[in-house]
């Protein structure tokens, strides 16, 4: 009977698919343990961010003197960044600027980086979200959504956006660096995420070389060194007529 | 009626019967392509991509699970470390690095992506391009892969020669018209 042997033949067929349906149900249920484990495994990873902090910079320039480019190496060598032999299309998360003002003559010098606004700019332009600030105040470009069309650059008042217009090796871990892609300072998140106490490589150069004038602390906690210096002797924000709060802050311009 | 019925039933019968044997002849033919793509797989010798062992007894996770899910887990936690600074979780691309490069005879580090190594030769087996290495590290971080890179000019030269300008510019050195905006600034500030 033919019919009789097709209704055989289907019902073998629908054990089967059955049978191979638990098995994939075993497998799911086996990997769903495996994931368990992962989240046991990244129990020991840093916190996520949060806005209870906001991190920031306090320069003091007049301990900052024209020439000195001690924070400038010191971002360099921590995010290997290197010369193409091309200074024009060279990176710069940080640049010496000297000032003179032409009224008193008094000249100072500073040096500017990503000034990690709070009403960033660069953040407000950018198509693909890809420039975006972290819940505590740091602004940074996540190289994976980068399209690199430099609208950021053009935003930003303080031109502190460098693009990559070359192939890049030898890049180091903790500062991944692609062509196509724009980056800035990042505050050195690498550093401060991953221990207390860190500090960015700018102010670590600073202080080695026994200058002190970069401060690096939280803004939104009152007792803090950076915060009680701020409120002793006042601070200026470059273009604060921009009103953009940044996290970097002067003192002596 | 009866009869036309009748009839009816028949052409059925042997419908299905066509389709019986249709179906049957259907199975042996992918049966027979199977068992033959099996054997031609075994007489050519395709062993799979031949993968250099990591250093360490066992990866992060189980190693099937790791072959089927390693890019999500990396995803995952990029997406996490970039947006929300979760750093020292257990499936970084730098720990894969860390592990699995292979050292030369010289003992320098090979990169990951470099033909035959650990993620190179899996990935062109499956081609699959992989690029986070175009801005990731493919070695692990020492001093002797930054040996070769070269230091950025002195920027003291540069700030000398804008400094010595006649017109004695009070902007010296780079990013003139981030110097003008602040001067301009400064200059509000002061009247």
């Amino acid at each position: 009977m033919p019919s009789n042997s097709d209704h055989f033949n289907s019902g073998q067929a629908r054990r089967r698919f059955l049978k191979q349906l638990g098995l994939l149900g075993t497998a799911a249920v086996t990997s769903s343990y495996t994931l368990l484990e992962v989240r046991k495994a990244n129990a020991a990873a840093s916190p996520a961010v949060t806005n209870t902090k906001r991190w920031g910079l306090l320069i003091a320039t007049d301990k900052c003197s024209s020439g000195c480019d001690d924070c400038v190496r010191g971002c360099n060598e921590e995010h290997g960044l290197t010369s193409s032999g091309r200074d024009e299309i060279d990176a710069q998360w940080i640049r010496k600027i000297d000032l003179q003002d032409k009224l008193s003559g008094r000249k100072s010098s500073l040096p500017v980086m990503c000034q990690h606004c709070e009403s960033a700019p660069c953040v407000d332009v950018c198509p693909t979200g890809a420039s975006f600030k972290r819940a505590d105040g740091v602004v940074l470009v996540n190289s994976h959504t980068c399209i690199g069309c430099r609208y950021c650059m053009m935003a930003c008042p303080y031109k502190a956006r460098s693009f990559i217009h070359e192939t890049l090796t030898n890049q180091l871990a903790v500062a991944p660096r692609g062509k196509g892609t724009v980056e800035s300072c990042t505050l050195c998140v690498h550093r401060i995420d991953a221990e207390e106490d860190q500090q960015p490589a700018c102010a670590v150069a600073c202080s080695d070389a026994g200058h002190g004038a970069i401060l690096f602390g939280d803004l939104n906690d009152a007792g803090s060194e950076i915060s009680q210096k701020i409120a002793a002797q006042g601070a200026t924000q470059i273009r604060s007529d921009l009103e953009l709060n940044t996290g970097v802050r002067y003192t002596g311009i | 009626m009866r009869d036309s019925f009748a009839s009816v039933r028949s052409v059925n019968a042997t419908g299905s019967a066509l389709k019986g044997r249709l179906s049957k002849a259907i199975t042996a033919v992918l049966f027979a392509i199977t068992a033959l793509l099996f054997v031609t797989s075994s007489l050519a010798g395709d062993p799979g991509p031949v993968i250099p062992k990591g250093q360490g007894d066992e990866c992060v996770a189980d190693t099937a699970f790791m072959r089927r899910n390693h890019m999500d887990l990396m995803v995952h936690q990029r997406d996490d470390t970039v947006l929300e600074g979760i750093r020292g979780a257990a499936f970084s691309l730098s720990e894969c690095v860390d592990c699995h490069a292979q050292k030369d005879e010289q003992g320098k580090a090979i990169r990951v992506d470099d033909k035959g190594q650990f993620c190179q030769s899996c990935h062109s087996y499956a081609a699959v391009k992989i690029d986070c290495f175009s801005c990731h590290a493919a070695v692990p971080d020492s001093s002797d892969n930054t040996a070769g890179l070269r230091p950025l000019p002195n920027k003291d030269s540069v700030t000398a020669g804008h400094s010595a300008e006649p017109d004695a510019s009070p902007v010296a050195g780079l990013g003139h018209s981030l110097a003008d905006q602040i001067k301009g600034h400064l200059q509000t500030d002061a009247q």
